[in-house]
C-alpha cells in the first residue's frame, strides 16, 4: 500500500509538471502569436443617412402618399412627395 | 410444420418474458434508472445526458432485452463499440470546439494557469483512489472525474478501466450537474468580500488571425508533447477551426447542432447501456461516487486558491472567483463564478473572464488525459497498422516498408 502511495504522489506531481509546463508553453506561444498579429479595429464605414432613420421615413411618405391618393380619388402614381417637414 | 401444445407453447412464451427472469439487483437498477429519469425531467439536472443515460440504464436492465452493453449482437452493443473504440468522445469534443469562443482565452492567456491549477483535484483524487484500494489505472480513471469534463472522462475510462465506466460516467455528469451547488460554499470559504468585488479590466480585442492561428498551433505543440490526446484534442481544435476560420460555416454549423446531438444520444445511451445490476451494484460504485465529489471540490477550491495567488501577484486585478472556473464544465462553471461575483456586487461582470479559465479547463482536462495516457496507455505508435499486421507482418518504416506492402497485397 505503501509503496502504491508513493507512486501515486510521484506521478501526480509528475503529471502536473507536465501539466504546467505544456500550458505555460501555450501561455508564450498565444502571447508571441498576439504580439505579432495585432488586433486592427475594422475600418470606419462612410457616413450615410442612418439606415433607420432613411427607411421610416420612407414608411411616412408612403403612408401619407396612400393617404393622400385616397382623399384626392387619384392614383399614387400620378404625384409624387418631394419634401416633408416639421413644423 | 412445427407444432405446439398449448402448455408447451404457454411455458415457452412465460419462459421468455423478462419477468420470469427478473432478479433483484434488475429491480434495483431499474428503480436507479427512474431515479435519473425524474432528476433529468423534474429537476433539470443536466438532462440532456441524464435522461438518455437513465433511458439506457432501464433498457439494459430489462432481462432478456439483449440491450445491455455486454449483449453482443443488441442494439446498444453496437453504440457501445463507438465508446468502446474512443470514438464517441473525440466527436463529442468536435462539436464542443465549434461551440467554444477561446476569444476570452486568447485575450488574456495567463488563465490558462487557472486551467492547470484546477486539475490539482484530479491527481489528489487519484491518490485517494489509491489509499481505498484501486490500482493505478483504476485511480487514473477516477481521478479525471475532477477535470469536470464528461467526455474526458469517458475517453479516459474506456481506455484504462473499462469496467468502471459506468459509474465514473454517472459521476462525472452527475457531479456536473450539481456544479451550482458545489462550488458556492467553497468559493465562498476561500474568499473574502473584498476579493470577490475585485472589477477586472475589459477584455482586449483579438485579431481574426489568431483566433484561426490558434487551434492549429495548439494542435501542434500539445499533440506533438503529448501523442496520447490528440483524438480528443484534435477534435476539439478542429471544431474550434470550423467554427473561426469562416471559410466552413455548413461544417461548423453541422458540428455544433446536428453532430453533437446526434453522438450525445449514441454516447449517453451506451454508457446507460453499461449500467447493468453486475456492473455498478458494487461496493466499488459508492467509493467512485464519494471520491468524485472530492475531486470537484478540490478542483475548484485549487482554482480558487490559484485566482487568489494570481490576485496578489497582480496586485489585486484578478478575481479569485475566475479561478473555480478552471474545472471545465462549460459554461456552467464561468456562470457560477459570475453569480457568485454579482451576490457581492451587483455591478461585477465577470462571466467573460470566467470564460477564459473554463476553456482552459477544457484544454487542462485534456492535457491531464494525454499524461494519463502517456503513462499507462498503450503505446500503438511503435507498431504496424493492426490490421496490415495481420497480412504483411511487422514492417520498417521507410521506402521498404511501402514496398513489402504492395509485394503482399500485389494480386
Amino acid at each position: 500500500m505503501e509503496a502504491s502511495f508513493l507512486a501515486a504522489v510521484n506521478v501526480s506531481i509528475l503529471a502536473l509538471a507536465v501539466i504546467f509546463t505544456v500550458l505555460i508553453i501555450l501561455i508564450f506561444t498565444i502571447k508571441l502569436l498576439v504580439k505579432l498579429i495585432p488586433y486592427k479595429a475594422p475600418p470606419p464605414k462612410a457616413r450615410q443617412s442612418s439606415p433607420s432613420a432613411s427607411s421610416s421615413q420612407d414608411d411616412h411618405v408612403a403612408a401619407i402618399t396612400a393617404t393622400l391618393a385616397m382623399h384626392m380619388g387619384k392614383s399614387p402614381d400620378e404625384f409624387r412627395i418631394v419634401n416633408i417637414s416639421q413644423s | 410444420m412445427m407444432e405446439f401444445s398449448f402448455g408447451a407453447a404457454a411455458t415457452k412464451i412465460l419462459t421468455t418474458t423478462g419477468v420470469s427472469h427478473l432478479e433483484g439487483g434488475d429491480i434495483l437498477m431499474i428503480g436507479v434508472a427512474c431515479i435519473m429519469l425524474y432528476l433529468a425531467i423534474w429537476e433539470k439536472f443536466e438532462p440532456l445526458l441524464l435522461l438518455p443515460i437513465g433511458f439506457g440504464c432501464l433498457l439494459a436492465n430489462i432481462p432478456m432485452s439483449m440491450m445491455a452493453n455486454t449483449d453482443t449482437g443488441g442494439l446498444l452493443n453496437f453504440f457501445y463499440q463507438g465508446v468502446k473504440h474512443e470514438v464517441l468522445p473525440p466527436l463529442i469534443f468536435l462539436g464542443v470546439g465549434a461551440l467554444t469562443d477561446f476569444g476570452p482565452l486568447l485575450a488574456n492567456p495567463t488563465t490558462l494557469l487557472l486551467g492547470a491549477a484546477a486539475q490539482i483535484g484530479v491527481y489528489i483524487t487519484l491518490i485517494g483512489a489509491v489509499l481505498l484500494g484501486f490500482n493505478m489505472h483504476e485511480a487514473s480513471a477516477i481521478g479525471i472525474i475532477g477535470g469536470a469534463d464528461g467526455p474526458t472522462s469517458i475517453f479516459i475510462a474506456s481506455k484504462l478501466a473499462p469496467h468502471l465506466l459506468a459509474p465514473i460516467a454517472v459521476a462525472a455528469y452527475s457531479y456536473m450537474a450539481l456544479v451550482p451547488l458545489i462550488q458556492p460554499p467553497i468559493m465562498r470559504l476561500l474568499t473574502t468580500e473584498k476579493e470577490r468585488k475585485i472589477k477586472m479590466e475589459q477584455l482586449k480585442p483579438i485579431s481574426q488571425t489568431v483566433k484561426i492561428v490558434f487551434p492549429v498551433v495548439v494542435t501542434i505543440v500539445c499533440c506533438l508533447m503529448l501523442p496520447g490526446v490528440t483524438p480528443l484534442l484534435g477534435m476539439l481544435m478542429l471544431g474550434n477551426l470550423f467554427r473561426e476560420s469562416g471559410v466552413t460555416a455548413r461544417l461548423h454549423e453541422t458540428s455544433e447542432t446536428h453532430l453533437i446531438n446526434i453522438v450525445t444520444i449514441l454516447l449517453a445511451l451506451a454508457v446507460g447501456s453499461s449500467m447493468t445490476a453486475e456492473s455498478f451494484l458494487r461496493v466499488e460504485t459508492l467509493k467512485i461516487i464519494v471520491l468524485g465529489l472530492l475531486a470537484f471540490s478540490i478542483a475548484t477550491a485549487g482554482g480558487v486558491i490559484f485566482g487568489k495567488i494570481m490576485c496578489k501577484m497582480t496586485g489585486g486585478r484578478v478575481n479569485p472567483l475566475i479561478g473555480s472556473a478552471g474545472v471545465s464544465a462549460v459554461p456552467m462553471a464561468a456562470r457560477v463564478s459570475q453569480k457568485v461575483g454579482s451576490e457581492t456586487d451587483s455591478s461585477n461582470f465577470l462571466l467573460m473572464h470566467a470564460m477564459g479559465p473554463n476553456v482552459a479547463g477544457v484544454i487542462g482536462s485534456a492535457v491531464a488525459a494525454g499524461v494519463f495516457i502517456s503513462l499507462f496507455g498503450d503505446v500503438p505508435a511503435l507498431e504496424p497498422h493492426a490490421a496490415i499486421a495481420d497480412i504483411v507482418g511487422t514492417v520498417e518504416p521507410g521506402r521498404a516498408a511501402v514496398a513489402q506492402v504492395i509485394e503482399v497485397l500485389r494480386p
